[in-house]
């Protein structure tokens, strides 16, 4: 057994089953590496991560005292969390072991160079040596955690998520800043690719919800601070007045009030500023629609009535928050393919709901003309090109791929064929993306109902423009139709219909309150797309549905429930456990400049304290490590090298350096 | 002692992020695409915490040159891009104060699926190398000129 606190490294090199072997020597690896100092064995196995190998593992560290261990084989992404238990099992501190790529970076890449691959191993799995030397047992930060979540969206994203939350035994708040449930999801017709009707799916979420004893629900209400770390955050809720008693709800529907466009019919209709969304919708008690309430008395019931916003304010210690704030569709530009300027040219979303107010069995018509053919235009708003496509009011365009339009434009074009058989349907596309699963049958169905497809590339859309007064269709659409080598054409039309992209809601106040970033396309951004595809860099701050990005209703539930298993397992014990990777101040080399404080980009993670040292009070850095996302800023500001993130040292790294540069003699020199 | 018979050409040393490069260099194992076996690649969390002057100690001991292989405008953490961007600026003059070529510090973005400029980064570099050779000859060549000058 180790003495004086010796170091004694244990290094194993995996065969990984040939993935490694057939082209490193790993038994020259392994008889290289235990001629360091300190490794004291050396090993290698055909599968490191099956029992028996980790049974060797386990038994060096028992038996031999290994307080040191260097594993060489697949990607860490795979099997660092397997050997973290390995080691932990035997007794040691998880974080006294490295993991080092020898299969991803190294077989894998040079099948051609066995030589070259073996000495690279042998100087990945030296560099792993070098950086072992230097680690420190860290524990995990364990936080108590409120079994409580607050969610931002009564969208469907944020339903989903609160339910599954709350099924889960967690306690959830969800706030939703209008007056009514249901998000966008409430105007929409028909889901793809079910074919079920979405209020009816909408309505049955929320039901659930509401009858949820663990959920508490508040509308026209949203977060105006933020303060804490996950686990406990304390939060304030300001809820606006609903400014209409129940009791006179049905008289103030029916009184003769000033008028607004509908932002439920996106426009096409015009409500009252006391009103219900749409019938059916929850909370059934009306609203007041404050921003377009001037002040004046109202006559409800005969009655001159004065309505009074009274926005009350309360806090809430919750322990995780879930940001389901949703999207908004594009809204053309005045006279971008016509819209604004010629009548007949309407969004997709626009036409959704004209259909469900036409209501069935009535031919379709617009501005109360018959429409016998129509075109429908994708893309718009989405795919655009930096230096073609003119850039929106924040200077950006939107160069993303809006993803589910293509599919919900076929959706509507096979609903119209279905509804009106005699229509004549032209889809305009660049590209048919219908990448889900069963989305390629609307495409297929298109084809069969005879739509006629004309494509159009990304730099030479096509152009709408109003038809000669006499001309037997008022808009007529110019392409230069790429499926026929660029021939220029004419579509007269009486309808054109715009597949509109996904825009994300401006929740700049969000973003600065919860500290959580948009990425290039504005949309909120995820820790990683593919390995942490709900989580922010803000611990217990997790995303949910299209706040993130452009997805389907179904897409939006996967994320929802996703986000809603990360907090419950955050949170299900009563206790957050996040990774040591984080800051920590050698009060030693500190000198209380502050300059770790003047570049940490996040609230409270660094502080200036009063400490006793040799018997002076000196002003030193400290650390909060609940608050510190690890990026290391401060490390690279600090003029002494008094702060390091732990696990990820300044010195583990150069001594890793060491042994990539360093001939073997030079580098035994180094390390003794 | 043990010996390490590696060819001996210039060593290429890739600073990738987890969000980023490092899950990149893993996607371009998994295709089983060939690069040279003279790059090492060790995982960062942000680049935004290598001061320059842990560069120039890199070129020092005998790196001749580094990729920084980040997520841009893509990273999680908040101001660590630019920060990082930052310093590598500020070690280019370091760098030819010692009279090192500035070209052999590169800050590139790379996705975890960036892998063919992955490695279109690390031909760039390797024949960059293959033309001004090794760092410490360099630093070594401008020491003596400069001392012929004193």
């Amino acid at each position: 057994m180790p003495e004086n606190n010796e170091l004694r490294i244990g290094v194993y090199t995996c065969y990984c089953g040939g993935n490694i072997s057939d082209v490193v020597d790993c038994e020259r690896v392994a008889k290289t590496l235990i001629e360091f100092p300190n490794v004291v064995v050396s090993r290698t196995d055909m599968s490191m991560c099956s029992d028996a190998g980790q049974s060797m593992i386990e038994a060096d560290i028992r038996e031999k005292g290994i307080n040191r261990v260097v594993i060489g084989a697949c990607a860490p992404s795979l099997h660092e969390q397997t050997f973290r238990g390995t080691v932990t099992r035997a007794g040691l501190n998880p974080y006294l072991y490295h993991h080092v790529g020898l299969r991803e970076q190294d077989s894998w890449v040079h099948h051609c160079d066995c030589e070259g691959a073996t000495c690279k191993a042998m100087r990945l799995m030296l560099a792993g040596v070098a950086k072992a030397r230097h680690l420190d047992p860290l524990e995990p930060i364990r936080l108590a955690a409120e079994k409580h979540a607050l969610v931002i969206g009564g969208g469907v994203a944020g339903l989903r998520s609160a339910l599954d939350i709350a099924r889960r035994g967690l306690n959830v708040t969800l706030i939703e800043k209008s007056p009514f449930l249901g998000g966008r999801m409430a105007q929409l017709e028909t889901l793809f690719p079910t074919g079920e009707d979405a209020r009816t799916g909408l309505h049955g979420l929320i039901q659930k919800v509401i009858q949820h004893p663990k959920i508490t629900l508040f509308t026209q209400a949203q977060l105006v601070k933020m303060a804490g770390y996950v686990g406990d955050y304390q939060v304030t809720i300001e809820q606006q007045s609903r400014g209409v008693h129940v009791e006179i709800a049905e008289a103030a529907l029916t009184a003769n009030l000033p008028e607004v466009p509908d932002e439920f019919n996106y426009g096409l209709t015009r409500r009252k500023i006391i009103y219900r969304a749409y019938p059916g919708c929850y909370p059934s008690t009306p609203a007041v629609d404050w921003k377009n309430y001037n002040g004046e008395p109202l006559v409800i019931n005969g009655q001159p009535t004065v309505l009074y916003n009274e926005p009350k304010t309360f806090d809430l210690t919750v322990g995780a928050i879930v940001v389901a704030t949703g999207f908004k569709p594009y809204e053309p530009r005045q006279g971008e393919y016509g819209y604004g300027e010629i009548p007949e040219v309407v969004t997709l979303p626009q036409l959704i709901r004209h259909l469900a107010l036409l209501g069935d069995g009535k031919p379709l018509t617009w501005n109360d003309h018959p429409v016998r053919d129509v075109a429908l235009i994708h893309c718009v708003g989405s795919r655009e090109i930096e230096g073609v496509h003119p850039p929106h009011e924040d200077g950006e365009v939107n160069n993303y791929c809006s993803r589910v339009c293509c599919t919900a434009t076929l959706h509507m074009a096979n609903e119209l064929h279905e509804r009106f058989p005699h229509l004549n349907l032209y889809d305009l596309y660049e590209d048919i993306r219908t990448y889900g699963h069963g989305h390629e049958q609307y495409y297929r169905d298109a084809l069969e109902n005879t739509t006629r497809f004309l494509r159009f590339h990304g730099d030479d859309r096509p152009e709408v423009v109003a038809a000669e007064p006499g001309d037997t269709h008022p808009v007529l659409v110019r392409i230069n139709d790429h499926l026929t080598w660029g021939e220029a054409m004419e579509v007269p039309v009486d309808l054109v219909v715009l597949a509109v992209g996904f825009m994300p809601r401006d929740v700049s106040d969000l973003i600065k309150l919860l500290k959580i970033s948009a990425g290039t396309d504005r949309f909120l951004l995820e820790r990683h797309p593919k390995l942490q595809p709900v989580e922010t860099a803000v611990p217990g701050v997790v995303l949910a549905g299209t706040a993130q990005g452009p997805m389907t209703v179904q897409e939006s539930c996967a994320a929802a429930s996703a986000a809603a298993a990360k907090v419950s397992s955050l949170l299900g014990q009563g206790q957050v456990e996040l990774e040591p990777f984080v800051a920590k101040v050698d009060l030693e080399k500190c000198d209380g400049t502050g300059t770790c404080m003047e570049v940490c980009q996040y609230e409270d993670a660094i502080h200036l304290e009063t400490v006793l040292i040799a018997g002076q009070e000196v002003r030193r850095a400290v650390v909060t490590p609940a608050n510190c996302s690890g990026c290391g800023g401060c490390v690279s500001a600090c003029p002494n090298r008094a702060i390091d993130v732990q696990g990820w040292t300044l010195t583990q790294y150069e001594a890793m350096i060491d042994a990539f540069a360093l001939e073997p003699a030079e580098l035994v020199e180094v390390m003794a | 002692m043990a010996t390490i018979p590696e060819a001996q050409r210039p060593k290429i040393l890739i600073l990738a992020t987890l969000s980023g490069g490092y899950a990149g260099a893993d996607s371009v194992g998994q295709l089983h695409t060939d690069y040279p076996t003279n790059t090492y690649i060790l995982p960062v969390i942000c680049p935004c915490m290598f001061p320059e002057e842990f560069y120039l100690r890199t070129f020092e001991q005998g790196i001749d040159g580094i990729l920084v292989m980040y997520s841009g405008t893509d990273s999680p953490y908040r101001g660590g891009p630019e920060r990082a961007a930052k310093l590598i600026n500020q070690t280019y003059p370091l760098m030819k104060a010692r009279g090192l070529d500035t070209r052999r510090l590169k800050l590139t973005a790379i996705c975890t699926v960036c892998t063919k400029p992955f490695l279109k980064e690390v031909q760039q570099m390797e024949a960059l190398l293959e033309g001004i050779g090794y760092a410490k000859a360099e630093i070594a060549a401008y020491a003596g000129k400069e001392n012929m000058a004193n």
